[in-house]
C-alpha cells in the first residue's frame, strides 16, 4: 500500500499474525482496531479520536474457519459473519450460532460485521453473544506470549454495556467453540426487535440442552438485552437441570428467569416488557419441548 | 493515504483521508453519484454496493481498507446483459418512485440471485432484500418486480453468467 509519510506509522495492515503481534510489541500508542467497521464507524467519539488504526481484515489467520479433530472449531475473530452462516461445518454443528448471525442487521451488514467486533463492542444487544455463551465458547487473546494466546470465556470478556475488559492492544484472535454432543440435542433461538432485520432486540433468548424422554439432562439459557451483562441464568436453569419436564416445573422456571433478569427501559423497549414476555418465551419453547 | 482499487473494471487511485467512507469517496472524488446517501448509518441500503463479491453499505467501508478491493456500483452493473431485464421488471411493477433507494435495491437483487438457488421462496425475496429501505412503495411493487425476475429463469442464469465474468476474469 502506498501511504504518504504521515500515515505510515498511523494505519497498519498487518498480513499474517506474525506482522501482528510484531507491530502490537513495538508500539506504545494506543491502537484502534478495525474489523468490519459496522459498530465502529458510528462510534463517533472512538472513531473520530482514533489516532492508529489497524486492519484486522488483512490479517490472513483471522480470516478463516477451521476445526481441532473431536474438539471443536475455530472461528477467526475478524471472519465476516455471513462466512459463519455458509459454512458447512458450523452449520453441521452449530446451528443455534447461525440462527444468531442471521439476525445480525441485513444481509450488507453480515457481509462486514464479525464476531470479534459483537464480543469485543459488549454491547447487551449483541445478537451473538447469548449464543456464544450457551455453546460455551472460549476467546483466544493476542498478542501471543511465547507462542501462546491467553484464554477467556465470553462472559469474562464483557465487564458493563459497552465495555470491556481487554488490556491495551490486546486482540480477540479466534473464537473456539467446543464440538457439542448431538443426540438428543435441542435448541432454540429467538430475537424480539421492532422489524426482521435492521433492528436492534428488545431481547434475544438462546437455550440449548440435552434431553432424554422427558427428563432434561442438561440445558443452559442465556438472554440478551435483559441485563447489562449477558451472561448464562444459571439459577433458572439449576431449577431445570436433571428434571422432568412437567407443567408446574415450565411455569415455576417462567417465574425464576422473571426474577433472574435485570431488564432495563430505555428506548427499545421498558424493564416490565423484557421482563414478562422474556419468561413467556422461555416458557414456549419449554411446552414445545414437552410436546 | 494513496489507495488503488478497482471501480467498475476500471483500475483507480486516489489520495484520501483514512476514515472516510468508501460512499463518500465513490461519489466525492469519483463522481459516481448513483450510489445514494441515505442514513449514512448502515440502516437503510442506499448506499449498497458490491465489494470484493459482496454487497456491503458503502457507508460502512473505511478508506484504510480499500487498497487492492474490487467495486461495482449501479454504473458499473449498467453494462450487465441482465440489467435491461432487471430495470424491465422494475418499471412494469412501478417499483421504482421517488427512486433515491432504488439503485441499492437492484443491487441487493443480483446479489440474491447469486447468493440463493431456484427456486427461491418469498420469505428468501424479503429476507433479502430486508436490510434496504423503502419509504414511497410500501415494498409491494418491488417485491413484485424482484417474484417477476425469479421466475424468469433465463434472467436469473443471466445474472449469474455476469457475475461470474465479473468476478472470475
Amino acid at each position: 500500500m502506498n501511504l504518504t509519510t504521515d500515515d505510515t506509522k498511523k494505519i497498519f495492515r498487518p498480513q499474517n499474525i506474525d506482522q501482528l503481534d510484531d507491530i502490537i510489541n513495538r508500539t506504545r500508542e494506543k491502537l484502534t482496531y478495525v474489523a468490519g467497521a459496522t459498530d465502529l464507524m458510528l462510534q463517533d467519539e472512538q472513531w473520530n479520536s482514533a489516532e492508529f488504526l489497524l486492519d484486522l481484515t488483512s490479517v490472513r489467520e483471522l480470516n478463516t474457519i477451521d476445526f481441532m479433530q473431536d474438539k471443536g472449531i475455530l472461528i477467526g475473530s475478524a471472519l465476516p459473519v455471513s462466512q459463519i452462516i455458509t459454512n458447512s461445518l458450523v452449520q453441521k454443528n452449530f446451528q443455534i450460532l447461525i440462527e444468531a448471525c442471521r439476525q445480525i442487521g441485513s444481509v450488507q451488514i453480515q457481509n462486514r460485521a464479525t464476531l470479534g467486533g459483537n464480543i469485543a463492542n459488549a454491547s447487551p444487544a449483541g445478537d451473538s453473544l447469548p449464543a456464544l455463551n450457551v455453546l460455551d465458547s472460549e476467546l483466544w487473546i493476542g498478542p501471543r506470549k511465547n507462542g501462546k494466546f491467553t484464554k477467556s470465556k465470553v462472559s469474562q470478556v464483557m465487564t458493563g454495556a459497552g465495555q470491556n475488559n481487554l488490556k491495551l492492544n490486546s486482540y480477540i484472535a479466534t473464537i473456539f467453540i467446543p464440538f457439542q454432543k448431538l443426540e438428543d440435542q435441542f435448541w432454540y433461538f429467538r430475537k424480539l426487535g421492532q422489524r426482521h432485520t435492521l433492528a436492534i432486540s428488545k431481547l434475544s433468548l438462546a437455550v440449548l440442552g440435552w434431553k432424554k424422554d422427558q427428563r432434561i439432562e442438561e440445558i443452559r439459557i442465556c438472554a440478551g438485552s435483559v441485563s447489562p451483562l449477558v451472561k448464562r441464568a444459571f439459577r433458572t436453569e439449576a431449577l431445570l437441570n436433571h428434571q422432568i419436564l412437567t407443567e408446574n416445573l415450565i411455569e415455576s422456571a417462567r417465574d425464576a428467569l422473571i426474577k433472574e433478569i435485570q431488564p432495563i427501559t430505555d428506548i427499545r423497549s421498558t424493564d416490565t416488557y423484557r421482563r414478562l414476555i422474556c419468561g413467556e418465551i422461555l416458557r414456549e419453547m419449554l411446552y414445545d419441548l414437552m410436546k | 493515504m494513496k489507495v488503488s482499487l478497482q471501480v467498475n473494471k476500471k483500475m483507480v487511485e486516489i489520495d484520501v483521508p483514512p476514515k472516510k467512507s468508501l460512499l463518500d469517496i465513490l461519489r466525492d472524488d469519483l463522481g459516481l453519484i448513483g450510489t445514494k446517501k441515505g442514513c449514512g448509518k448502515g440502516e437503510c441500503g442506499a448506499c449498497t454496493v458490491i465489494f470484493n463479491g459482496k454487497r456491503v453499505n458503502s457507508c460502512l467501508v473505511p478508506a484504510l481498507q480499500l487498497d487492492g478491493s474490487k467495486i461495482i456500483t449501479i454504473e458499473g452493473l449498467k453494462n450487465w446483459s441482465a440489467f435491461p431485464m432487471i430495470e424491465k421488471a422494475y418499471i412494469e411493477h412501478g417499483a421504482v418512485q421517488c427512486g433515491f433507494c432504488i439503485t441499492g435495491f437492484v443491487i441487493s437483487t443480483i446479489s440474491l440471485f447469486v447468493e440463493t438457488s431456484l427456486p427461491i421462496t418469498n420469505e428468501q425475496i424479503k429476507w433479502s432484500l430486508g436490510g434496504n429501505l423503502c419509504r414511497c412503495t410500501g415494498y409491494t411493487k418491488i417485491f413484485e418486480a424482484v417474484y417477476d425476475i425469479s421466475n424468469q429463469i433465463d434472467t436469473v442464469q443471466l445474472i449469474k453468467r455476469d457475475w461470474h465474468n465479473e468476478f472470475n476474469n
